[in-house]
């Protein structure tokens, strides 16, 4: 499910382009073709905002008709509930309605640990640490009780999985259920937060030595612990070709998937900038 | 401040067990240990020694504690009754999962041994509770009471 | 033994006899005793059933030119789905009641998604693709002759509809197999299979059924090949639970144990649970029930993620046979007899399913 291209080689090569495009004298058709291809990175960029739109890669369980009929339910639901774009690393406020509290809404805050699952199952977990105690929950992403999804702050942390926050000390996974959402310009590409965490001393719930992890400080582990994650690694799996391909959606196919509710999805965020209130832009602050 | 002492001990009563717990580790079965979340005295002081209460029976037909059920304690020798009202393993969408395995003291009769929770408690456990308590029998429902903050 | 026989009577010459004890012996010649037969009565005699032909042509390069293709193509398309009797067309003045027994359809079970109802519930559902169905064939009760005859007497005789699904090439197929079709006129499909009906809920040939043959929140049976493991050991096959890693335990961890007793009953009772062929049979999953059904690709969602067979894998889908979940309300009769056009709503959902593009749902305090 990852990227073939990542985002800052496709804007390394969106600049190339429209350099080349201003330097030459250009004929119709290559202008006609240039923006084609401009199209077709934009359509491209949904996989990185929408990435539940893609179905799941095992040959087995794929059908068109069927991912069609997903992808449509998708986007009804989308005209109900705005989810906005988040990645893994965002701090979110969801607010869902709750049985058990006699029709009253639930709101929690927490920072975004994972996020998965292909079209009406995809899902993500959101952790926080209230009155000293680490809480996570697990929400699904097309669930009808869910009424809001906000994204305090937009970010995204080095690792595809924060699972290792569950390990680490309380202070990185603690924020403020208070917080206010931190707008940022239009346009401005997702800042990457190159924060290191410091974990607890073992035991843990994972051996996190062998997962190559980027979000993490030293470890400070015997030198056997080393020795053994170095024997246990798989360097060779992304040299691996066909892995890759059995677990990526190819390029063309992710084009004619995002072609197809493009319109109705861009609808859609215009609607919701229509909405937004205009407020002030507020300096990122701390908070706890 | 007397919330995150207790989370120091029981972190440190953790750390010298050094040995790797995996996702099946995380239910609850006789002789877990477990961590007091209320402020009656006899769960202070376990958790205040570092010997937080085991799990000597589960209430239920699996022996597999689940949110909600009714636990028996050994705490400080005594045996007492417990309610579950956090834990570490999965749980299902919109319910919250804890970093420990909490417990509130209950009398027999349902009524708790504290006054005051001082963690979050699942909003899912007032369904649960209800359903739990029967007419004639023990009312678990007053634990919700006590609760200072529901997630 | 005949001359033996012969001579003894021949000393006592009882002359008269002889011949007759001859003739007799004549007869004894042949071995008395009779070889045991598996069955008590004699074998049944299987007969393959009608259409069962060749169905594929041997591929051959017949080097036709592209005019000639072109050619051939007209002439299929000429020759087939002509006069094809139209849903408004078909009509019958029987009503329906719940001892009539309507077609079946063939679909195709295309994958597995989660519905939520309107309590807030999620529930898992299978989508089954109602395929392009037609009425081939139909066999008259009296006609039908099963592939195993029949001893005792059968009371309220089913007929039988052939009906076909999945267009395919008629020039992949061979001549025996395409001949099936001539008589209802319709393009030769790739999936033939019978459904027992009674003869008042015929269809006639060549009509078509759609996935409004069935209605939500009815239940369906649903029957398909289960997926095909192989050969498979007893934990898989069976569930056992093997036997422990450790403690002395050599060579013997995934294996079954004890198959039997000794004494009198030493031998292996039939139907003992041992390894062998696991998966590819035929399993009808019962009483599922439609929460949604989309009229524009022929959908059906179904409860359950349990259906026999991989996705994209042909089922067969009946009217329950559950008591209890028998329908209530008359059912479309022999099958829906109206046209499909734009007033019809795309989905028809079941009253507890939330609908994608409804409202949030609020829940109600008490």
């Amino acid at each position: 499910m990852l990227p073939v291209l990542t985002r800052n080689s496709i804007t390394n090569v969106c600049k190339g382009l429209r350099r080349f495009s201003s330097a030459l004298p250009k004929s119709d058709t290559e202008v006609s073709k240039l923006k084609t291809e401009k199209l077709k990175r934009e359509i491209l960029e949904f996989r990185h905002a929408y990435p539940e739109f893609l179905p799941d890669p095992k040959i087995e369980f794929r059908n068109k008709i069927r991912e069609k009929l997903e992808r449509n339910d998708m986007v009804a639901r989308r005209t109900q509930v705005d989810i906005p774009e988040f990645y893994v690393g965002s701090i979110l406020a969801v607010t869902s309605s709750d049985r058990h509290s006699g029709g009253k809404s639930n709101r929690f805050v927490g920072i975004c640990i994972y996020r998965g699952g292909c079209g009406l199952r995809a899902e993500f977990i959101l952790r926080n640490v209230i009155d000293h105690q680490g809480i996570e929950v697990l929400y699904q992403m097309y669930d009808p009780s869910l009424q809001k999804v906000e994204v305090l702050r937009l970010e995204k942390r080095l690792d595809d999985k924060l699972y290792y926050l569950r390990d680490a000390l309380p202070e990185y996974s603690t924020f403020d259920p208070n917080m206010e959402a931190e707008l940022m310009p239009e346009g401005a590409p997702v800042p990457v937060n190159p924060i290191k965490v410091k974990l607890k001393p073992r035991p843990w719930l994972e051996r996190w030595e062998r997962q190559n992890l980027q979000g993490v400080q030293d470890l400070e582990l015997p030198e056997k612990f080393y020795i053994k994650a170095a024997q246990v690694a798989t360097p060779w799996e992304k040299y691996d070709l066909m892995k890759e391909y059995m677990r990526t959606i190819p390029v063309e196919e992710q084009t004619e998937i995002f072609s197809e509710v493009q319109s109705k999805l861009q609808s859609l965020e215009i609607d919701r900038k229509k909405l937004k209130r205009k407020r002030v832009i507020v300096k990122p602050t701390k908070l706890a | 401040m007397l919330s995150s002492c207790l989370m120091k001990q029981t972190c440190s009563s953790i750390i010298f067990r050094n040995f790797h717990i995996s996702y099946q580790c995380l239910e609850i079965q006789k002789l877990t240990r477990l961590r007091v979340v209320d402020n009656s005295e006899i769960g202070k002081q376990a958790m205040a020694e570092g010997r937080p209460p085991r799990c000597i029976h589960v209430y239920n037909k699996t022996g597999v504690g689940r949110i909600g059920d009714k636990v028996l304690v050994a705490i400080k020798g005594e045996k007492k009754k417990a309610i579950l009202v956090g834990l570490k393993q999965n749980q299902k969408p919109n319910v919250p999962k804890f970093d420990s395995n909490n417990i509130v003291l209950i009398e027999d009769d349902g009524s708790p041994l504290g006054t005051r929770i001082h963690v979050p408690i699942p909003t899912i456990l007032r369904t649960i509770l209800k359903e739990k308590t029967q007419t004639k029998g023990a009312d678990y429902t007053k634990l919700l009471s006590i609760a200072s903050r529901f997630v | 033994m005949a001359t033996s026989l012969a001579n003894i009577f021949h000393k006592c010459s009882v002359t008269s006899l002889e011949n007759k004890f001859l003739t007799l012996s004549i007869t004894c010649s042949v071995p008395q005793t009779r070889k045991k037969s598996m069955f008590p009565f004699p074998p049944p005699r299987l007969r393959n059933p009608t259409w069962f032909t060749k169905k594929n042509r041997s591929k051959s390069d017949e080097y036709l030119t592209p005019e000639n293709r072109e050619f051939v193509k007209e002439v299929v398309q000429d020759t087939y789905n002509k006069n094809l009797p139209l849903a408004q067309d078909i009509t019958t003045n029987v009503e329906w009641t719940p001892k009539l027994q309507r077609t079946g359809v063939i679909a195709r079970k295309i994958g597995i998604y989660p519905l939520w109802m309107k309590d807030g519930k999620k529930v898992a559902t299978t989508l089954l693709q109602v395929l392009d169905n037609h009425v081939i064939h139909y066999y008259p009760p009296e006609e039908y002759q099963p592939v195993r005859k029949i001893r005792n007497r059968v009371y309220n005789k089913k007929g039988c509809l052939l009906i076909g699904a999945e267009e395919g090439d008629p020039t992949a197929f061979t001549k025996e197999y395409c001949g099936l079709f001539t008589e209802s006129g319709v393009m030769p499909k790739k999936i033939l299979s019978r459904f027992f009906v009674s003869p008042d809920a015929t269809l006639p040939l060549g009509a078509s059924i759609n996935a409004l043959h069935f209605q939500v929140g009815n239940y369906v049976d649903v029957r398909g090949k289960t997926i095909d493991r192989g050969f498979q050991g007893v934990m898989k096959r069976h569930g056992f639970k093997g036997m422990p890693a450790s403690h002395g335990v050599t060579k013997t961890h995934r294996r079954g144990g004890c198959i039997g007793g000794g004494g009198e009953k030493g031998r292996v009772w039939p139907g003992t649970k041992m390894p062998g062929h696991m998966g590819n049979k035929f399993r009808v999953a019962k009483g599922l029930k439609i929460y949604r059904i989309n009229t524009r690709y022929n959908v059906l969602w179904v409860s359950g993620q349990a259906i026999p067979g991989e996705t994209n894998s042909i089922v067969y889908v009946y009217d329950t046979k559950l008591p209890l979940r028998a329908p209530t309300k008359p059912l479309p009769f022999p099958t829906y007899l109206q046209e499909l056009d734009e007033s019809m709503p795309e989905d028809v959902y079941d009253e507890s399913v939330h609908v994608f593009s409804d409202p949030t749902i609020f829940f109600k305090g008490e």
